[in-house]
């Protein structure tokens, strides 16, 4: 009169084996649900009544007693229908208990219907981990399949489901998942002239280095910054992976072979953003951009909290995000991309139209984007209106040549233990000048007032210029470059 | 086009030439009627129109003077719909666009000297300026103009034998004789009268991509001129003054319009650039070698242009290294001098 099935529980982006137990007891109409539910969970008793009855199956007209272990980790979703419905079939002795032997997640239908549900590919993390066979409905199989070393089934339906844990039949045939990737991106080479933007970007790009675009309207800040996803190296294996579980943990599916690309509205909350949301916290937008970019437009319209809150995972590549006992941590390594007006108008500084910003007004904008955030974009780049006769000129190079060199620049710095961007003082200090280098930056530092987190910028930024020249020690040319990036407002 | 010079003699306003044009369906029908006493027009006036054209040719080119038929001049003009039927010309008007130049004739010895200096600037960076002839600030233009032997194309009111003011008479010819030109559509003989200026200005303007209002009162042919321009969709910028001026009172008025502000001649040829293309020989405005290392195939122009002809890793470089050594600084994504 009891059994157990194994299903899967995200903690944050990390996917935990939950024990889905049933118990039956004596001959009375009551059917209990513990071990922090959520609401959509709690609702699974009807589901799986309905879904049993419409199987074909009967459901035990005994007290059944479900407990989701363990219980401190709380199951959010509908993804226990699956394994709470096969549970109760064992433990009634409607089916044998050897149907338990499988890890199970799903949504089911009144009529018995398995759909998809957030956390497929948890379910073949746990599936690799304990050796188990995964049943899971065709969507979520695909998902699943990206393990390596996951055995994964998919049903359509809760019979199909009692069948395939039994061995009966192999399950419905696993379409692969689709790639939410465009076919055909946004190249580089469609970018005429802005040469100084496509510098900007690729140094940027080479180093992991924040970089903030900035210049009137119409300058192309964004037409850059939408390509700036195309310039980064293909992700790995394990990158694509961990991306994967990101996605999957905010219930999209089909994240796969190109970095991601997001570029969130100002209007967005803090918990869209961050990660978060009522009851367990679900990534946000700086985790959906884990492996890719992460594009601010309008930098200046976010609200000042959310900027700061930036601060913290662009320094540790993750991010902490607490709700109501909940502590969970989502990776969040993105790459930003910023892009603002100089002025609430977007004028000012402009050769030909005047801007009609008040001084005042002007202030208060450029207030919101000093201070914390803005020290941290190494790279500060104006991006002037371009002359007409550059919109008709001839094709730029393509993202994919680009993306060879931030590749290769990328290796030298795995050799020497992280990117640039990441580079702390100490490191720096460690780092190899030549003596023309060092008596620039001597003068600079005089000449551009430089602060000290100023002078670190310019020096990781040099840095990356050099990896980009296969440069060993840092030269003159390569800090009086990083030195042009500084862009002062 | 014998209709067409013949009709130019009547010396009418421009405007309602083109009316009775449009009225009467060509230049051969207006002339006819004309004659036949059908249009009203001062008897001087109808027995100018009525000396046959070849006779006109032969008096033009004794006194050298040469005629352009609308269909013969740059196309900016030309294709204007108030573009002049023909233009009398002395010396050769150049083909490309121009930068006009004017301002107050009771101009102040700060706008007369400013609008020389933008006349050598603009005629060093090799595009034709334009101006009124007049006293004050169009003067001092074309001045600027001779003093960088630059091209000068001065618009008359008048007749091009009539020399109006009398004092720049001199001055015209000197345009003439460094590949400039002094043009009008009125013929000779024809008396500077005052309802002939505004419709000039409309030439002006039609010659040039930008219109530079130099000093202006709040009355004035200066803000006709710039009205005329945005009309015709050129840029007019405008160079601004006290507020307590009389004599900015019109420049500040047309910048508070949505003229752009421009200031010393480095930042005019910046700004032009930007409507007229770069300066076709780089200006070397006052060669400040630093380091001995010239800085004028730098000066005025963005990193995107400098990058055509070198790596742009290189160009940043450079301009970054002449920044630290306060030579150079960057103004609106543009290389300037200075610190």
């Amino acid at each position: 009169m009891f059994a157990t099935v194994t299903s899967v529980a995200l903690v944050g982006v990390e996917p935990r084996p939950v024990r889905v137990e049933v118990h039956i007891g004596v001959p009375k109409d009551r059917f209990a649900l513990v071990g922090l539910p959520d609401t959509a969970v709690r609702e699974a008793k009807d589901r799986v009544r309905s879904a049993i009855v419409q199987s074909g199956f009967q459901f035990p007209n005994r007290t059944v007693t479900v407990n989701l272990a363990p219980a401190d980790i709380p199951k959010v979703g509908s993804a226990y229908d699956l394994p709470i419905a096969l549970g109760v079939l064992a433990a009634a002795g409607s089916v044998p208990p050897t149907v338990g032997s499988i890890v199970a997640l799903g949504e089911l239908a009144l009529d018995g219907t398995v759909r998809a549900a957030r956390g497929g590919l948890g379910a073949g993390v746990v599936a690799r981990d304990t050796g188990l066979p995964c049943v899971v409905s065709v969507e979520s199989a695909a998902e699943a399949r990206r393990v390596p070393g996951a055995e994964v089934r998919a049903v359509r339906s809760l019979s199909e489901a009692v069948a395939v844990a039994l061995g009966t039949t192999p399950g419905a045939p696993i379409r692969p998942a689709a790639d939410s990737t465009p076919p055909t991106m946004v190249d580089l080479s469609e970018v005429r002239g802005q040469a100084l933007g496509r510098r900007a970007l690729e140094v940027a790009a080479a180093g992991r280095h924040p970089v903030l675009l900035w210049g009137p309207p119409g300058s192309g800040k964004t037409m850059l910054a939408v390509r700036m996803a195309g310039i980064l190296p293909p992700l790995g294996e394990e990158e694509r992976l961990e991306v994967a579980q990101v996605w999957d943990a905010a219930g999209r599916s089909g994240r796969a072979e190109m970095p991601p690309f997001r570029s969130p509205h100002h209007s967005a909350t803090m918990p869209a953003i961050i990660g978060g949301g009522s009851g367990v916290p679900v990534p946000g937008e700086i985790s959906l951009a884990h492996k890719g970019v992460l594009f601010l437009d309008e930098l200046g319209e976010f609200p000042i909290n959310i900027l700061n809150a930036l601060r913290q995972p662009l320094e540790s590549g993750w991010v902490v995000v607490s709700r109501k006992g909940v502590s969970v941590r989502f990776p969040s390594d993105f790459q930003l991309v910023a892009a603002t007006n100089p002025c609430p108008c977007g004028y000012a500084g402009d050769r030909l139209r005047p801007c009609s910003c008040s001084v005042p007004a002007i202030d208060r904008y450029r207030r919101r984007l000093s201070g914390p955030l803005l020290d941290r974009f190494d790279l500060r780049v104006s991006i002037p209106r371009p002359p007409r006769g550059d919109l008709l000129g001839p094709e730029g190079e393509s993202s994919q040549a680009v993306a060879g060199r931030v590749e290769a620049a990328w290796a030298m710095q795995s050799e020497r233990g992280g990117s640039n961007g990441r580079l702390g003082r100490g490191e720096l200090d460690a780092l190899e000048w030549t003596p023309n280098a060092r008596q620039l930056l001597d003068s600079a530092i005089e000449r551009f007032a430089l602060t000290g987190r100023g002078f670190d910028r310019i020096r990781r930024v040099a840095r990356t210029i050099a990896d980009l020249a296969g440069a060993g020690p840092v030269d003159e040319p390569h800090i009086a470059e990083a030195l042009s990036f500084r862009g002062e407002w | 086009m014998k209709a067409r010079l013949q009709l130019a003699y009547v010396g009418m306003h421009p405007d309602r030439r083109a009316e009775l044009e449009r009225l009467h369906g060509s230049p051969e029908a207006v002339l006819d009627a004309i004659r036949k006493g059908r249009i009203e027009v001062p008897d001087r006036a109808r027995r100018a129109g009525l000396v046959p054209a070849a006779e006109r040719l032969e008096q033009l080119a004794r006194a050298g003077i040469a005629i352009s038929f609308r269909e013969e001049l740059p196309r900016h003009l030309a294709e204007l719909p108030d573009a002049p039927d023909l233009l009398f010309v002395r010396g050769a008007v150049p083909s490309a666009r121009g930068v006009a130049v004017v301002g107050s004739r009771r101009a102040t010895s700060y706008g007369m000297s400013l609008a020389r200096r933008y006349g050598v600037a603009l005629a060093h960076a090799g595009w034709p300026v334009v101006s009124g002839l007049a006293r004050g600030v169009d003067g001092a233009a074309h001045r600027g103009v001779l003093d960088a032997h630059g091209c000068g194309i001065a618009v008359l009111g008048c007749g091009p034998d009539v020399w109006y003011p009398r004092e720049h008479e001199e001055l015209g010819r000197a345009l003439v004789a460094n590949n400039g030109a002094v043009v009008t559509e009125y013929p000779p003989g024809t008396p500077p009268n005052g309802w002939r200026f505004p419709p000039r200005n409309r030439i002006i303007s039609g010659l040039s991509g930008v219109v530079v209002v130099v000093e202006a009162a709040k009355t004035g042919g200066a803000l006709i001129t710039a009205r005329r321009a945005l009309a015709q969709g050129r840029e007019v910028f405008a160079v601004p003054g006290d507020v307590d001026r009389s004599t900015s009172e019109g420049c500040n008025r047309v910048i508070r319009d949505g003229a752009v502000p421009v200031f010393d001649a480095e930042d005019l040829i910046e700004a032009v650039s930007l409507v007229l293309g770069p300066p076709r020989t780089p200006a070397p405005l006052d060669n400040v070698p630093a380091d001995g290392e010239p800085v004028d195939d730098l000066v005025g122009r963005t990193i995107d242009e400098l990058a055509v002809e070198r790596p742009v890793s290189e160009v940043l470089a450079r301009v970054a290294r002449l920044e630290a050594l306060g030579i150079v600084r960057r103004e609106g994504g543009r290389v300037v001098k200075g610190r």
